[in-house]
């Protein structure tokens, strides 16, 4: 154990000498090779196989009981046509920006109130972190019932306060459902992204900001052009974090409201379920979530290079 | 099969720690046999496998999957390898599963019962593919109109009598609805397609409408008959009489009659075994769902039995089916709300029976059982054409559009599966 762990030191070293030992250069890449071999198996086993096994998947007329017969890429062209899939690709895009502006709302200032110390601040970030690690099932069950007209919490409650003319089910419609399961995501997640915006406010060096205050800039300024562009990184992970995530959003809306009302909330993955194991059509399934990883990762790129550092590119 | 293998063998091992080596022989060479039952179907199963296993040795252990996704569960289980040895199936997807080859046949043996002849006629055709048997008839049951008596009491209304038309229909929810700011006139669950075409389609066929052509390749949605019965829920809702968590229920509160407060709602067989042993004091009468100026109609549903081929339990299937079919077991599942699946002793054991149940059990004649290659894209899945019409339809501004709408997206989908 103790030998693996000095070499990457050694091998630090090694570097800005100019290389001039190549042997040893080309024995440090081996190592360096070597460290990331589990790292490989692991993503080629989980990962590769599996999107290659259903990219071949994509190419068939692929029934869940009986037998896959090769199409090539008929899926993919009645996929053009599917008005259903385009319009949950939509739902899930505007699903996905509502949410992520919402969390990032509510856990930039959390992240701000529960970075400086204060008394009890392990108890807020602890009250703030619990929904967290409260599964999306369970905690879409949970809200089920706190959504309840007839015997939940928050209908009975405004009635009872005189907010609402009578009971208003928050699942009837669709405006309400989407509040409602927005809510109730940014009620689950936002404490994640609180603790990742928080450990990038904790990495920006207390007397920068010291200065920036004698020098009389006001918070909000120092907020923009101090604090934003130093936690650029972190934002940039949390934002990725947050958007594939909703992009791949289903348990919520499977569990509270099975896509309704009238099927407005279906999500992409929610039809790629329904196609794949409701309708049977396996290899249709597979081809819609080809389509939806190629999204993805479109999405990822544009967002990497938009979060950029300019001056690390000039170097 | 797997995991009461692994099971007895966690056993074994604990017993041997323990020194209990003579108890071994016992739990070591009993089977046990993995049975999956859907949700929402009542105690009938598991009361048979508890009868079951204290007079047996080997045992058969139940595994109840969401009624919603017991299909696509059993689909990639088969697939991956991991099925149960045997499944109380929804008598509506024996011909998919039979067709895939997935399926023990079973005809031999069922026609060496010697009460063959009086198994149920409706359960059997939808389980016999190309000749050979696939499917035995497990549970029946039929969905009935349920009443509160003490509500309608109440009410200044006859608590003997349910509603014979839509019109006393409206009436009587709107009276019990008057009685109180937290008791609803009628409840049903809006947004579960399995449970509307068993509790609202019985309106449209004792007004003498159709959902689909005899042969399912036709959807027949838009008829005078679908917008009367629209109009009653709509027309109910207006005055107020529907429960408001109806509109969003998904099917996990389809029993709501049970906690008092409902005044009529429609309700299967095994609905009434449930209220009948777990809610004695829940004081209701049943009767058949009626048609807009009268007759009635029931949907007649249940499971067939399915064996899982290759299972290594076949014959122990068939013991506990065996179990099942004698006098003993129709009784004990008369009691908890499945109907007889034999003609032969059907009269004598219902006449033992809660008075309620033989009214379910006499609405069967009047039945039907919606045949469709693709029930389950068109009609019982979660986000199929028929409950988004229908909620659609009672809930949205314009029932016309939302059922013209429906009706073409079912037939799509029909002419797309065939």
């Amino acid at each position: 154990m103790s030998n693996i762990v000095t070499q990457p030191v050694t091998v630090g070293k090694a570097m800005p000498c100019g290389g001039h030992k190549r042997k040893r250069k080309r024995k440090s890449q081996l190592v360096g090779f070597l460290f990331v071999v589990p790292a490989l198996l692991l993503v080629g086993l989980f990962f590769l196989t599996p999107v290659a096994m259903t990219a071949w998947m994509s190419l068939h007329r692929w029934p869940l009981l009986g037998q896959p017969r090769f199409i090539g890429l008929d899926n993919y062209w009645r996929m053009l046509s599917d008005t259903g899939f385009w319009d949950a690709m939509g739902f899930t895009v505007l699903y996905t920006v509502v949410v992520t502006i919402a969390i990032f709302a509510v856990a930039f200032p959390l992240a701000i109130f529960v970075e400086k110390p204060r008394p009890l601040q392990n108890v807020f970030r602890t009250i703030y972190f619990l929904p967290v690690v409260v599964g999306f099932a369970a905690a879409s069950l949970l809200w089920v019932w706190l959504l309840n007209v007839d015997n939940g919490l928050f209908s009975p409650l405004m009635e009872r306060l005189g907010l609402t003319n009578g009971r208003v089910n928050l699942l009837g419609s669709f405006d309400l459902a989407f509040a409602s399961i927005i809510t109730m995501v940014v009620w689950k997640v936002a404490g994640f992204t609180m603790i990742i915006l928080m450990t990038g406010l904790q990495s920006i060096p207390e007397d920068i900001t010291e200065a920036a205050r004698i020098d009389g800039v006001s918070a909000l300024k120092r907020f923009r052009f101090l604090t934003l562009p130093l936690m650029r990184r972190t934002v940039g992970l949390a934002l990725i974090l947050c958007i594939s995530g909703s992009m791949l959003a289903f348990d919520q809306f499977y569990i509270m409201v099975s896509g309704g009302p009238q099927n407005q909330t279906l999500t992409a993955v929610y039809w790629i379920f329904n196609q794949s194991f409701v309708s049977f059509r396996l290899g249709y399934g597979s081809a819609l979530s080809i389509v939806l990883l190629a999204i993805l990762v479109a999405i990822s790129v544009v967002q990497l290079w938009i979060i950029r550092d300019p001056k690390e590119d000039a170097r | 099969m797997t995991r009461s293998n692994t099971y007895s063998k966690i056993v074994a091992r604990l017993m041997t720690c323990a020194g209990a080596m003579a108890l071994l022989a016992g739990p070591a060479s009993a089977e046990t046999m993995t049975l999956w039952s859907r949700s929402g179907q009542g105690e009938t199963i598991p009361a048979l496998v508890k009868a079951f296993n204290e007079s047996h040795e080997d045992q058969v252990q139940v595994v109840q999957v969401p009624f919603q996704e017991m299909v696509q569960k059993y689909a990639t289980a088969l697939a991956g390898g991991e099925a149960p040895d045997a499944v109380a199936l929804d008598l509506i997807y024996t011909p998919s599963f039979a067709a895939s080859g997935q399926l023990e046949p079973l005809t031999d043996w069922a026609k060496s019962l010697s009460y063959f002849d009086s198994l149920s006629k409706a359960h059997l055709s939808v389980a016999t593919y190309q000749g050979d048997i696939y499917g035995m008839p497990f549970t029946t049951e039929t969905s009935v109109m349920a009443w509160n008596k003490d509500l309608f009491e109440k009410a200044g209304l006859d608590p003997e009598k349910g509603p014979t038309n839509y019109a006393e229909w409206r009436d009587m929810a709107k009276r019990v609805d008057a009685l109180g700011d937290d008791i609803d006139g009628f409840y049903f669950s809006g947004n579960c397609a399995g449970c509307t075409i068993f509790s609202f389609t019985p309106m449209i066929w004792a007004s003498n409408g159709r959902i689909l052509s005899d042969d399912g390749s036709k959807a027949t949605l838009d008829t005078p008959q679908m917008h009367d019965a629209v109009d009653l829920f709509r027309n109910m809702i207006a005055d107020g009489s529907i429960a408001a968590s109806a509109r969003t229920d998904n099917g996990t509160n389809f029993l709501s009659i049970q906690n008092g407060r409902i005044g009529m709602q429609v309700v299967g067989a095994a609905t009434i075994g449930v209220l009948t042993t777990q809610h004695p004091d829940l004081n209701f009468g049943v009767a058949p769902i009626p048609g807009k100026d009268g007759g009635s109609s029931t949907f007649v549903g249940g499971d067939n039995f399915v064996i899982t081929k290759g299972s290594d339990h076949v014959d122990l299937a068939k013991t506990f089916l065996e179990f099942a079919y004698s006098p003993e077991g129709q009784t004990l599942m008369a009691k908890y709300g499945s109907l007889p699946a034999r003609s032969d002793i059907s009269a004598k054991i219902m006449a033992d029976q809660d008075s309620r149940l033989q009214v379910a059990a006499a609405t069967v004649p009047t039945g039907h059982t919606p045949y469709s290659v693709v029930f389950n894209d068109i009609i019982n899945s979660a986000n199929s054409p028929w409950i988004q019409m229908l909620s659609a339809a009672i809930y949205g501004d314009d029932p016309d559009a939302a059922i013209a709408e429906g009706e073409r997206q079912m037939q799509e989908t029909i002419d797309f599966g065939s």
